[in-house]
């Protein structure tokens, strides 16, 4: 009954792959735009000819890359930035924990800046927290570093799998707004990781050398491998927490059939902000990253439209305490 | 004691320690408390005072504080900056500074191209046209001040380096006779004049506006 069958056929079932490609591909640029900088210096300096020989690799692959469409080097100016904030083609595009930064430091709202953040609201209000699953580049650094830990673990290393509370980043949060407030100044920014990944990686590449805040990243990293898998975007992370509130009534989330499920918990043990998929626990800090989806073996979880997740709908009808329940004729007869 | 010579407690009842006292006793903590932590210690003193660095801010930013609580450290200025005059503070010159733009002008001198408040989203760096009038008006990133000690033309030697890099050639700077540099009250504090000094030590400096209101 529970082997695969066109019955449990599930369209959403490579949505979670379709995510880690788009996470790459969110990614790629971070990686990309320090070195079309460099270009654009040599490009405007011309200074071919003065360049040592990696420098002119550097140069040809990247005239081969882009000679078909920039013809000014000022032309590279049109796409700058990081996922923190960007400018593309002109228009701008911040992080809404940007906006709640500046308006907590000075009491203040800069136009401009709220309006290069409505985009990211309001896609967060469609599709929840989906900024740290899908174009965060802290996750991409943070879920390879959990599958290392998942080797490590696989070849006897302890490391630590602790558990907090997660309300903790909404307090992390609450103590960034005060902290920006009573000091004026901004001082998320340079403590939160997508933003000190997108920096660090164009100081390394296009600047002198990467700065302290790779240290605290790195200190992130260890924390999530040595203390708590996943920690820090489960416990600490204030921009998730900002994410997670804005997300709250979330118009696109995942959810179980319950008529489908076997209650194996493969679905809980996938999740990477250790929610419960399994007991329709999805809750507002859900990323839709559908890892869940994935890894269901009867495809019984699937997106739908919702302002709300679906009420605890009791063990899965397809578990074996749920048949068992049923033959002592305690459950309901609703399965169809 | 404090109890019994206090008028306010007409009932007669014995109060160990009476408001005013305790008032008193709170005010007389609070100021040993404030005389153990003078307003000198670094915690306390404004984060780019800490710096010991004679840095300037990209063109268009306004008042330090001012700075500090829009600036959202998104690094786009230094990424656009042609001249790559802008570098950024890290984490380890404090969280107060961290990540946010600086120039050293004898490293690398702002050239007045005005990308980076052209780029800039938070509204730390105000959106400046290119030009003379409206550089002249609202770009305060500083002053140059000439060491006449230092500087070759005030010491025989003809030089006028400083005047011919100065961007605002006679508006700026003039020179004299033998090149002596004279910086005016226009000066916008580029950093030019100190890149191009070929006096080592630099005998033109730029003292950063800090705290200066940046439209003038």
């Amino acid at each position: 009954m529970t082997t695969a069958s066109p019955r449990f056929a599930n369209r959403w079932k490579h949505v979670n792959l379709v995510r880690k490609v788009v996470l790459t591909l969110a990614f790629t640029p971070l990686l990309l735009l320090p070195t079309a900088t460099i270009y654009q210096h040599f490009l405007a300096a011309h200074a071919y000819d003065m360049l040592p020989a990696g420098d002119r690799r550097l140069y040809d692959v990247m005239f081969w890359l882009t000679d078909w469409f920039i013809t000014d080097p000022d032309q590279f100016d049109l796409v700058k930035g990081t996922t923190w904030a960007a400018t593309l083609l002109g228009y701008k595009i911040s992080d809404p924990l940007a906006v709640v930064s500046q308006l907590s430091a000075r009491f203040h709202l800069f136009w401009p800046l709220a309006a290069s953040a409505v985009i990211p609201l309001l896609f967060t209000m469609l599709f929840g927290r989906f900024f740290c699953g899908w174009i965060c580049p802290a996750n991409l650094l943070y879920e390879l570093a959990d599958t290392f830990g998942a080797i490590l673990r696989e070849a006897g290393l302890p490391l630590g799998d602790r558990r907090f509370d997660r309300r903790l980043k909404y307090l992390v949060l609450a103590v960034g707004i005060a902290a920006s407030a009573v000091l004026g100044n901004v001082v998320m920014s340079p403590i939160y990781p997508p933003a000190i990944v997108g920096r660090e990686i164009y100081y390394t590449i296009a600047g002198t050398a990467a700065g302290a805040g790779t240290a605290f990243f790195a200190v992130t990293v260890l924390f999530d491998l040595l203390v708590a898998k996943r920690g820090f975007c489960r416990y600490l992370c204030p921009g998730g927490a900002l994410y997670s509130l804005l997300g709250r009534y979330r118009l696109v989330r995942v959810q179980r059939q319950v008529s489908l499920c076997n209650d194996c918990t493969k679905c809980n043990r996938a999740c990477m902000f250790d929610l419960d998929p399994m007991a329709d626990g999805f809750g507002q800090e859900c990323n839709n990253c559908a890892a869940c989806i994935a890894v269901c073996p009867t495809g019984s979880l699937s997106f739908a439209l919702a302002a709300k997740d679906a009420a605890p709908q009791g063990p899965g009808h397809l578990g074996a305490g749920f048949k068992r329940a049923r033959k002592r004729g305690h459950a309901g007869e609703s399965k169809n | 004691m404090t109890a019994t010579s206090d008028s306010s407690a007409p009932d007669g009842k014995a109060s160990v320690m009476g408001r005013r006292y305790f008032v008193k006793l709170m005010g007389a903590l609070a100021a040993g408390a404030a005389g153990a932590f003078p307003a000198e210690t670094a915690w306390a003193a404004a984060p780019h005072e800490t710096i010991k660095l004679r840095f300037l801010r990209p063109p268009g930013a306004g008042a330090e504080t001012d700075f500090l609580a829009t600036c959202i450290r998104c690094g786009q200025c230094g990424q656009v900056c042609p001249n790559q005059a802008i570098t950024y503070f890290g984490l380890n010159d404090g969280l107060g500074v961290a990540e946010t733009p600086y120039i050293i002008p004898r490293q690398q001198a702002c050239i007045l191209c005005m990308k980076c408040g052209e780029v800039c989203p938070s509204g730390a760096l105000e959106k400046i046209p290119a030009q003379a009038g409206p550089i002249l008006s609202r770009v305060r990133m500083g002053r140059a001040v000439v060491d006449t000690r230092l500087c070759l033309s005030y010491n025989g030697k003809t030089c006028g380096v400083c005047y011919r890099a100065c961007p605002l050639q006679d508006v700026a700077m003039t020179c004299g006779m033998y090149e002596q540099p004279t910086v005016t009250d226009a000066c916008i504090g580029c950093g030019l004049c100190e890149r191009a000094c070929i006096s080592m030590v630099q005998a033109v400096r730029i003292l950063p506006a800090m705290d200066k209101n940046q439209k003038s």
